[in-house]
């Protein structure tokens, strides 16, 4: 399957220009390693164990989650992801107790597509969790209902190879989906994202905290779709880089003809811990309604080297003072995570990101 | 306890301190005065450690140790302060995370136990009553959002926690209205009016020195210190200003 990297689109198309293709096919032909630990946080509910791709079912507690055969999207990584994947289908009001998925990859290249439908007033919270090496890519749709709630958080703690995500979603009337990820492991990653506002009065909420060091690359390429009046979308990513390091952060918002009092926000920032690091910033607004607010604010920036002086001057070691600053930057980007237990694990994830790289 | 002789520094090779000498014994207050660009605020920074205040000549000792060998947080750790000129502010870094973190690094530094969240908690609330800062701005970010006035408050309730052996109070006057002037004044005499602790209080005006009477007042002009007498110095500097005194 390693052949087919090289069908991907070229990094002249706009869309994938800061795309790390190789990062790809190198994580493709990482050597096996040992399975790592599987890394469940301490919640009630579903826990999926993914090992390369493949269900692990004495380790796993499926609840309500089924597993079906998905196809994937037409989408250059999305369309890999086709076969056997998990879904969780929710009838009208149901709620459920949290559903967590880690998935292990030891080497080589995994695809796995995954749907999320919830009906009329549903909800889930969903916590995703990548380890391991190897490259795993996945494909994700979401519908969601009349009033239905998702809020899912995904960290991407792989010490090598890359993770690819690609989301496709449909936000129906009053629903709202909040997505949160943190990169804060050593892998390469890949986030796209096309969410539709389909009904009117729609909320979402998508994004995130990316950190890199060393030749590390991670990346989004998000588009909020707002097809129908009165929604509103918010974009907060954050991203950190040290060493040689790249962030790339794509965030569009399109606003439809009738789309109405439409509130976009976004706000895409970037720190970068060394000088040979690189933050790309890519806001994008189309808007052809004309009663809209959209919001957007992009800025690329290093540690306040006052606040370190004055930090230092206080007794605080300038290491520690530095990861109370970076991770203050950040702090914006996982609070929107709702679950304490979940938020807590992100933010000691990051953590001991910082930690190590600083 | 400080012990400056004949220290150069220089900010991007451009002389500043040009071999100033100043002895400061425990249980002394030290009043430093002078001109705008005389080297004020650089003497303090480089006694803080400031990056990019560079020292090309002479020598600091701090109970003996080389202070200028220390980083910045270790000259903390000995028991020097620092209070700012200008406070800076630090969006999404509460005061109290602040200061907890100042502290317990101070203590490990020293190899003191940490305080608990809940003694710590004690520790801050009795310091911003003493020094009229509102609770509520231990919550919030540090300095920001801050008058002139609570930023200078903010720096004094942060003395009071640390707790220090020598205090260098860079214009903590300024921004004052006369009542702050007042608090602010006590807090020092306070904190660390004591035989073991000294101070050296950098300023432009004899007004906080109504407060706090100082020992010595020394004029600092063009990087030297050029003139040294009693608490009647500042009155005479205030009376026929630094022209005629300092040359």
């Amino acid at each position: 399957m390693s052949d087919a990297v090289l069908d991907l689109p070229s990094t002249r198309e706009e869309a994938w220009r800061w795309a790390d293709l190789g990062g790809l096919a190198a994580a493709a032909a990482l050597a096996p390693i040992a399975a790592p630990e599987a890394d469940f946080l301490d919640l009630p509910g579903a826990k999926l164990l993914f090992l390369d791709g493949k269900l692990d079912e004495a380790r796993s507690d499926l609840h309500r989650v089924t597993l079906i055969e998905l196809g994937g999207d037409e989408h250059a990584l999305g369309r890999r992801a086709t076969g056997t994947g998990w879904s969780l289908r929710l009838d009208a009001q149901a709620v459920t107790h949290p559903v967590q998925i880690v998935h292990v990859a030891t080497g080589r290249e995994n695809h796995l597509p995954s749907e999320i439908v919830l009906a009329d007033d549903a909800a889930a919270e969903i916590v995703e969790t990548f380890v391991g090496a190897g490259w795993q890519n996945r494909f994700t749709r979401t519908q969601l209902g009349k009033g239905a709630r998702l809020m899912r958080s995904v960290r991407l703690l792989q010490p090598a190879g890359f993770v690819s995500l690609r989301e496709a979603a449909q936000v129906g009337e009053a629903a709202s989906l909040i997505t949160v990820f943190l990169g804060a492991g050593g892998q390469g990653s890949r986030i796209d994202a096309q969410l539709t506002m389909a009904g009117e009065g729609a909320f979402v909420e998508y994004g995130g905290a990316l950190l890199t060091s060393a030749e590390q690359k991670q990346e989004c390429a998000v588009r909020v779709n707002h097809a129908q009046p009165n929604g509103a979308s918010r974009q907060v990513w954050r991203a950190v880089a040290a060493d040689r390091s790249a962030v790339s952060l794509a965030a569009a918002v399109e606003v439809a003809r009738h789309a109405q009092k439409t509130d976009g926000e976004q706000s895409l920032r970037g720190l970068l811990l060394d000088r040979t690091a690189t933050v790309n910033l890519k806001p994008e607004l189309e808007i052809f309604a004309d009663d809209v607010k959209c919001a957007h604010g992009a800025t690329v920036g290093e540690l306040d080297q006052r606040a370190l002086f004055y930090m230092q001057s206080r007794g605080i070691p300038r290491t520690r003072a530095q990861a109370i600053l970076t991770r203050a930057f950040v702090a914006d980007a996982l609070e929107r995570i709702g679950d304490e237990t979940v938020r807590k694990g992100f933010e000691a994830d990051a953590d001991a990101w910082l930690d190590a790289a600083l | 306890m400080l012990k400056i002789e004949d220290l150069h520094a220089e900010i991007d090779g451009k002389p500043i301190l040009k071999g100033l000498t100043l002895s400061v014994n425990a249980g002394e207050v030290h009043a430093i005065m002078g001109p705008n660009g005389a080297g004020k605020s650089t003497l303090g920074y480089v006694l803080g450690g400031r990056p990019g205040y560079e020292v090309t000549e002479g020598s600091v000792t701090f109970d003996g140790q080389d202070l200028l060998e220390l980083e910045p947080h270790e000259r903390a750790a000995a028991g020097v302060f620092l209070g700012f000129q200008y406070p800076v502010e630090i969006p999404g870094v509460s005061n109290v995370q602040f200061l907890r973190e100042s502290l317990n690094a101070q203590r490990a530094g020293r190899g003191e136990k940490p305080l608990s969240g809940a003694e710590f908690l004690k520790l801050a609330r009795s310091q911003a009553d003493a020094l009229g800062l509102d609770q509520e701005m231990l919550k919030r970010p540090v300095n920001v959002g801050f008058s002139g006035g609570e930023k200078k408050r903010n720096e004094m309730v942060q003395m009071g926690i640390i707790d220090p052996k020598f205090a260098i109070l860079d214009e903590t006057d300024s921004g004052l209205d006369i009542d702050a002037l007042r608090i602010v004044g006590d807090g020092i005499n306070r904190i660390m009016r004591q035989p073991t602790k000294a101070v050296l209080l950098i300023t432009h005006y004899q007004r906080l020195l109504d407060y706090v009477k100082p020992d010595f007042v020394h004029v600092l002009a063009d990087g030297r210190i050029t003139r040294s007498g009693g608490a009647e110095l500042a009155h005479q500097l205030e009376r026929e200003g630094y022209a005629e005194i300092a040359a």
